[in-house]
């Protein structure tokens, strides 16, 4: 998007950048019209799809009576941290198997059997281990994040060009500069795939969690709603979760943006 | 470079927005009153409107039991099972159940007591049709499908008014679902008939065009269970009783004060005042130690299922009582 509009000066410009900017906005906004059209038309039952207005105006009540940013907050926080927590277990366990044979030896195929167990039929263990406070609900998150991180991160690092590593031998760089100069930075567009791919399972993770006892999120918030059929909360859920979902990936988006500005100006990374 | 610094600056500001509203979060996940005492910790974990959820908010309970020396917290599940794992781990103390899993639970191996026991639900528990169906008697439903959620109350109810109506369990299609996806299912008409309990009856009578084809008087009483694990319950004997006599208190107030009890559910449960006032008013509260007759009740429940083979053992309700 940026080198376009950076290319085209002048007056065509500003077309382009508009268009380029309303394009990825035209199937949502494509998908709700049909949605209110279907709603007021009568097409579908009101009580079983409420029409987006509708959400919209449970989505103000609700944020009116305080239950909305309050729950979104909750919801907020336990993410941030489960993410944080397993996000740093992750890049560690790929840093470390990444870089040595016995470490990857050691932990590899135990998590790779962790791995694929559904969040779900966690939930009992959780419990059992950890109890059904704050804890365990983002312990969920925690472990769902963990693995994309340490997957990218591992084959980030495991996948660096073993030419360019010989030519920094050759350069007589230290193990440390071989790691900074070198493997770290080839590694990191992989591992920030990773990044982007975790804070997608964060929110899905999240929404198991919050069934955990809990009587605040936005998890908690969809479940409940589900269980007495309030279509409008629940509609509302999925639309929070596809917007925290957008915001979360344009954060990502922007960090990849700036940290691997190197590769697209051609220079070395400096420090 | 300007683009850059842009870029940088509005991260680095959604970043910010991003961790103070968690940070908020993280105030509000704290218990409000951080009062730290000598008072002995109470937990009791409880569904959305069952009598547990009424003492909650009635709050007449965590005043009583301060005074007699106990901090009762409340916990809120979304389904019986996790509130099971939950006292099985000792999370919670207490545990408000409906009739069937404290049975499935003791069959299970759990070592469980009955504490108490709420009132008969049998007008509000029973087989939902629409309207229009055509479905007008009990012999009607031979070939129907009719949800219900394995492991509930609503199980034991269609057994038994399937076996009233002369059927067998394999004249009608069984449908497990739980109560959410029930509840669009039968809207939506993929499912002829729904077994279920109040308020999801209410809502459907009221909202749904349905009626009830049949409640389960006489069939099943859906009762509310206090239960606990043998080993607390054992060394809490005066919690036990405090807890059980305050809770009949609450629901005492619960009966005579129905307006004041129909805001406050149709509040929590948001659900409308005339489905509240339906489900109200068609049922009554109490809670009570667990007489003679309420074991033999629950007995019947056990060799029911132990006959249809959906638990692996017999069991003698009896045993789950604290001697």
């Amino acid at each position: 998007m940026d080198q376009t509009s950076e290319s085209s000066a002048g007056k065509p410009r500003s077309f382009h950048v508009n268009w380029h900017n309303l394009l990825p906005w035209l199937i949502p906004v494509i998908l709700i019209l049909i949605w209110q059209l279907a709603a007021t038309a009568g097409w579908v039952n009101s009580k079983l799809l409420p029409s987006p207005l509708a959400v919209v105006q449970d989505g103000v009540r609700l944020w009116q009576t305080g239950e909305l940013p309050k729950n979104i907050s909750i919801s907020l926080y336990r993410a941030t941290t489960g993410f944080v927590i397993g996000g740093l277990a992750g890049f560690v366990l790929g840093l470390a198997n990444g870089l040595s044979k016995i470490s990857w030896l050691l932990f590899d195929s135990t998590i790779q059997m962790l791995r694929n167990i559904p969040h779900l039929s966690l939930i009992p263990l959780v419990i059992i281990l950890l109890g059904i406070g704050e804890t365990a609900k983002i312990s969920l998150v925690t472990i769902g994040v963990m693995f994309p991180i340490y997957i990218n991160t591992f084959h980030g690092i495991s996948s660096v060009d073993p030419n360019l590593i010989e030519m920094g031998k050759s350069y007589g760089l230290t193990k440390r500069q071989l790691f900074t100069k070198i493997i770290f930075p080839g590694a990191l567009p992989t591992i920030l795939v990773g990044v982007r791919y975790a804070l997608g399972v964060m929110w899905t993770t999240l929404i198991v969690a919050e069934t955990i006892s809990s009587n605040s999120g936005i998890g908690y918030m969809a479940s409940n709603a589900q269980e007495f059929m309030d279509m409008e909360t629940v509609l509302l859920c999925i639309v929070i979760y596809a917007l925290l979902g957008k915001v979360s990936d344009l954060i990502a988006k922007a960090l990849e943006d700036l940290c691997l500005d190197w590769q697209t100006k051609g220079g070395a990374a400096n420090d | 470079m300007k683009s850059k610094r842009l870029k940088v600056s509005a991260l680095l500001v959604l970043l910010a927005a991003w961790l103070a509203i968690a940070g908020y979060g993280y105030t509000q996940t704290r218990p409000s009153s951080s009062e730290k005492n000598q008072l002995t910790r109470v937990v009791i974990g409880y569904q959305k409107a069952d009598p547990a959820d009424i003492s909650r908010q009635h709050g007449e309970l965590v005043k009583k039991m301060k005074k007699a020396g106990y901090q009762v917290v409340f916990k809120e599940f979304q389904d019986g099972a996790a509130l099971m794992t939950a006292l099985k781990s000792g999370n919670i103390n207490y545990a408000r159940l409906g009739d069937t899993p404290p049975v499935v639970n003791q069959a299970n191996g759990l070592d469980l007591v009955y504490i108490g026991a709420g009132a008969s639900k049998e007008y509000g528990t029973g087989v939902l049709v629409k309207k229009n169906s055509g479905i007008n008697t009990l012999a009607d439903l031979k070939g129907k499908r009719i949800a219900y959620a394995k492991g509930t109350a609503a199980q034991f109810a269609i057994i038994q008014t399937l076996a009233k109506a002369g059927l067998a369990l394999n004249d009608v299609k069984l449908v497990n679902m739980d109560q959410g996806a029930a509840s669009v299912a039968f809207a939506k008409g993929s499912v002829d008939a729904w077994v279920t309990w109040d308020p999801y009856t209410a809502t459907a009578q009221v909202q749904q065009n349905a009626k009830l084809l049949t409640n389960a008087k006489g069939l099943a009483k859906n009762r509310d269970f206090v239960v606990s694990t043998r080993s607390y319950a054992t060394k809490h004997k005066a919690i036990s009783k405090a807890l059980i006599k305050y809770m009949g208190q609450d629901m005492a107030w619960a009966r005579t004060h129905h307006t004041q009890l129909i805001n406050m559910l149709s509040k929590t449960l948001k659900l409308s005042k005339p489905i509240i006032k339906l489900d109200v008013e068609r049922r009554t509260y109490s809670m009570t130690p667990v007489t003679d007759a309420i074991v033999q009740e629950q007995q019947k429940i056990a060799d029911v299922f132990y006959e249809q083979g959906l638990i692996k053992k017999k069991i003698q309700v009896k045993d789950a009582l604290l001697k």
